[in-house]
């Protein structure tokens, strides 16, 4: 196998202090490289650091050899010659960084014009070209606004690779569903199988499984396994690659479903709901019971977390009614966001925010340090605003918040959907634990079907067809 | 990257910068001048002593004599005053006005926001300076006819940015989380509200305290605005503009002090972090 780049005693650095790094790699044409870390794990200031894109403030160290030339990594003016001719990068949610104004086949021909030097006619042949091979043929004259999300993203994929034999992608799957994640996948391996290398950056498993090739686990900016992919995601050498694949839902435990008792909680009844013109669902029966947990699974886009509002009353649906057990007050009815900073007062310390809220329903502050001992999160976080805080952390900071009013009922939306694999483990046994221990009623909505399969007991799935209501187990076999 | 965000920490957006430090002690320079001028050196602005006609400066006059023999400094005190005070009741007054409208627009939304907003564009409509002309005409008593035409003509600023700003944030998680756990509007408006729209205020109000001062200070140069004897900043400029040959530091003062006043008050507005 030829090998394409070869990256020796990477690191990076800032202020004296090394942030990551010394790593060693090689990317080989025909054989996918992916380097597996959680959020801060340095992960992508490595690949920023090999291809000379470091933000600023922060500088790399170390030797990449490509095409038999040697290049050093502290002047990074240097690599910029093989951006788009060797090098292709695609860079996080891609979609972001195509020009809204600009028509797809236009964007990738300016790509081949600009950095391959080709005139213009035969730019827009190659253009086309590319959108073909990427079954985008019709696509060409639309613009970034009219493109789906898998479509925008394969338009900046071949927007990206221009020239390059050797793709870099940073976090591709980021944002996506299931069924999108693997399609990206597909997308990054046909270019292997052209004879290119690919280097992903991911805290994807799923991804690291699918594209298989090698493997490296990144921690704090060491690597600490390093190995073919599917040797090291079967059979992990290191605790931490452990840690990883017992945290992703596929590997949790199913649930077992127990029966309900009591009164329902939160009962809806012939939900009607449509947005932009389109209908969501009509005649929808949802129904929580106290102690019980509801997953709501559905692809992005089909109303999950509208519906939650309509349970919650946040939101009239146009039809249907909805009924709330009596005699309990409002604000035991609550919800946990899915961008945890975003649920704060964003300039409002966090044991400020307590405070007025243990204020204003003259609730027992005592219970404050003993529920952050049960959360395992620290004092220190109170004295410090929502964004000088982790996602986890802050997560856990709102189901707190919450668990002081004590619910009756409480609707997860998407609660980990922006966090890590072991985070999401964590929050995701906490808030289960909680619905158990303390009765409330709890509907967690998700996109990913294993972790609902791991923690509800109920499932309502939303279909853009038809909805249906299954117990979670029969949805998993 | 949390690595980056934790260890690398950005400059922080709260507080003043140093650009907005060195305009605010301009400031307080300017206003500390027109307030103890007239205690430390106790002189009648509108006394005249034509013997002193363009004298320069003694001890009881230590920026000099105008052309009818008045202190100039008394004269410029008095005429910094009026400004700021104007410009004082016209900013607290229109950003009252404009906020408290701006909220009620985006918070109920429906007919208090088309009426409020209908209210705002009409004022737009009429060139600013033509509506504290027409005040003027109305109201008999000149300052007061600048305060209300100026409040008028700043409040849709106000308005505009206020509503903007909470019609965003009305809607976003994080409001409706506050809600959901029990809180009132009050409670909102102090802990999510304000906070965003302090800064962006600060820099509105400063604006605005630097237009009214021009505008009274413009009004004045040609004639419609205080009338003489008063001293004001503009009348003092067309006063003393027939001798600008023989005094040329008399001429001088008015415009310096209104300079120094805009600019310190711009400082304030442009020096916020990006």
């Amino acid at each position: 196998m030829t090998i394409l780049l070869k990256a020796a005693d990477v690191a990076v650095h800032a202020g004296g202090r090394r942030f990551a790094g010394p790593v060693s790699l090689t990317l080989q044409g025909g054989r996918p490289l992916t380097i597996l870390g959680q959020t801060g794990s340095g992960k992508t200031l490595l690949a920023q650091a090999v291809i000379g894109t470091l933000p600023q403030g922060l500088s790399a160290t170390g030797q990449v050899t490509v095409d038999g030339r040697c290049h050093d990594l502290s002047c990074p003016a240097e690599l910029r010659a093989l951006w788009g001719r060797v090098l292709g990068i695609l860079p996080q949610e891609p979609w972001l960084s195509l020009d809204p104004l600009m028509r797809a086949r236009d964007q990738i021909a300016e790509g081949h014009a600009l950095v391959r030097g080709m005139g213009r006619t035969q730019a827009r042949a190659a253009a086309e070209r590319d959108l073909e091979q990427l079954g985008l043929r019709d696509a060409g004259d639309r613009r970034p606004d009219q493109l789906s999300g898998g479509m925008a993203q394969r338009v900046a994929f071949a927007a990206a690779r221009t020239g390059g034999r050797i793709v870099i992608a940073d976090e591709p799957t980021k944002g996506l569903d299931a069924a999108r994640r693997d399609d990206v996948a597909q997308l990054l391996l046909s270019e292997v199988q052209k004879g290119g290398a690919l280097l992903t950056i991911t805290h994807d498993l799923a991804l690291a499984r699918a594209l298989g090739g090698d493997l490296m686990v990144v921690r704090e900016g060491q690597v600490v396994e390093e190995g073919p992919a599917a040797r090291a995601l079967s059979q992990p050498r290191h605790d931490y690659t452990r840690q990883l694949i017992a945290a992703d839902p596929s590997s949790w435990p199913p649930a077992r479903p127990r029966p309900v008792k009591g009164a329902p909680l939160v009962e809806c009844r012939g939900i009607t709901m449509t947005r932009g013109g389109r209908r969501l669902y009509s005649d929808l029966h949802l129904v929580v019971h106290p102690g019980e947990i509801l997953g709501l699974l559905g692809p992005s886009g089909c109303g999950k977390s509208t519906l939650g509002d309509v349970a919650l009353g946040l939101v009239r649906p146009d039809a249907g009614q909805i009924r709330r057990a009596t005699g309990i007050a409002p604000c035991r009815f609550q919800k946990i966001y899915q961008d945890p900073p975003s649920a704060f007062p964003r300039h409002v310390r966090l044991g400020q925010a307590l405070d007025d809220l243990v204020r204003l329903h003259r609730l027992d502050g005592g219970r404050i340090p003993l529920l952050l001992d049960r959360m395992r999160l620290s004092p220190v976080l109170l004295s410090r605003r929502p964004s000088e805080v982790s996602g986890g952390e802050l997560q856990r900071l709102a189901l707190l918040r919450v668990l002081l009013l004590d619910p009756v009922f409480l609707f997860a939306d998407e609660p980990t959907s922006r966090l890590d694999l072991i985070t999401q483990a964590e929050v995701t046994r906490l808030l289960v634990e909680t619905a158990r221990d303390t009765g409330m009623g709890l509907l967690l909505v998700s996109h990913d079907r294993d972790l609902i399969d791991a923690s509800a007991d109920r499932c309502l799935m939303l279909d853009v067809t038809r909805p249906s209501m299954a117990p979670a187990a029969r949805l998993a076999s | 990257m949390t690595v980056a965000a934790t260890d690398i920490p950005l400059a922080a957006s709260r507080g003043w910068s140093r650009t907005q430090a060195t305009g605010l002690v301009l400031l307080l320079a300017v206003v500390a001048f027109a307030l103890l001028t007239p205690l430390l050196v106790p002189v009648d602005p509108l006394k005249q002593s034509l013997r002193h006609t363009l004298a320069g400066p003694d001890a009881a006059a230590p920026f000099g004599y105008d052309h009818l023999g008045r202190s100039l400094m008394a004269r410029l005190a008095a005429a910094l005053r009026l400004s700021l005070l104007i410009a004082a009741a016209a900013v607290g007054t229109s950003a009252l006005l404009g906020v408290g409208l701006g909220v009620l627009a985006a918070w109920r939304g429906g007919l208090a926001d088309r009426l409020a907003s209908l209210l705002a564009d009409s004022v737009l409509a009429l060139p600013g300076l033509l509506t504290v002309l027409i005040i003027m005409a109305i109201v008999p008593n000149t300052p007061l006819a600048f305060w209300i035409g100026l409040s008028l003509v700043l409040w849709v600023e106000y308005f505009r940015l206020t509503r903007a700003t909470v019609s965003r944030m009305i809607v976003a998680p994080g409001v409706q989380a506050t809600r959901l756990l029990g809180f009132g509007p009050f409670y909102i408006f102090r802990r999510h509200l304000w906070p965003e729209l302090a800064p962006m205020l600060l820099t509105v109000a400063a604006l605005g305290a630097a237009t009214t001062i021009m505008t009274v200070a413009a009004l004045g140069f040609v004639s419609v605005g205080m009338r003489p004897p008063t001293p004001e900043l503009g009348l003092m400029m067309v006063e003393l503009l027939p001798y600008y040959r023989e005094a040329p530091m008399a001429l001088m003062s008015p415009v310096l002090a209104t300079f120094l006043t805009l600019l310190g008050l711009n400082l304030i507005a442009g020096g916020r972090r990006a």
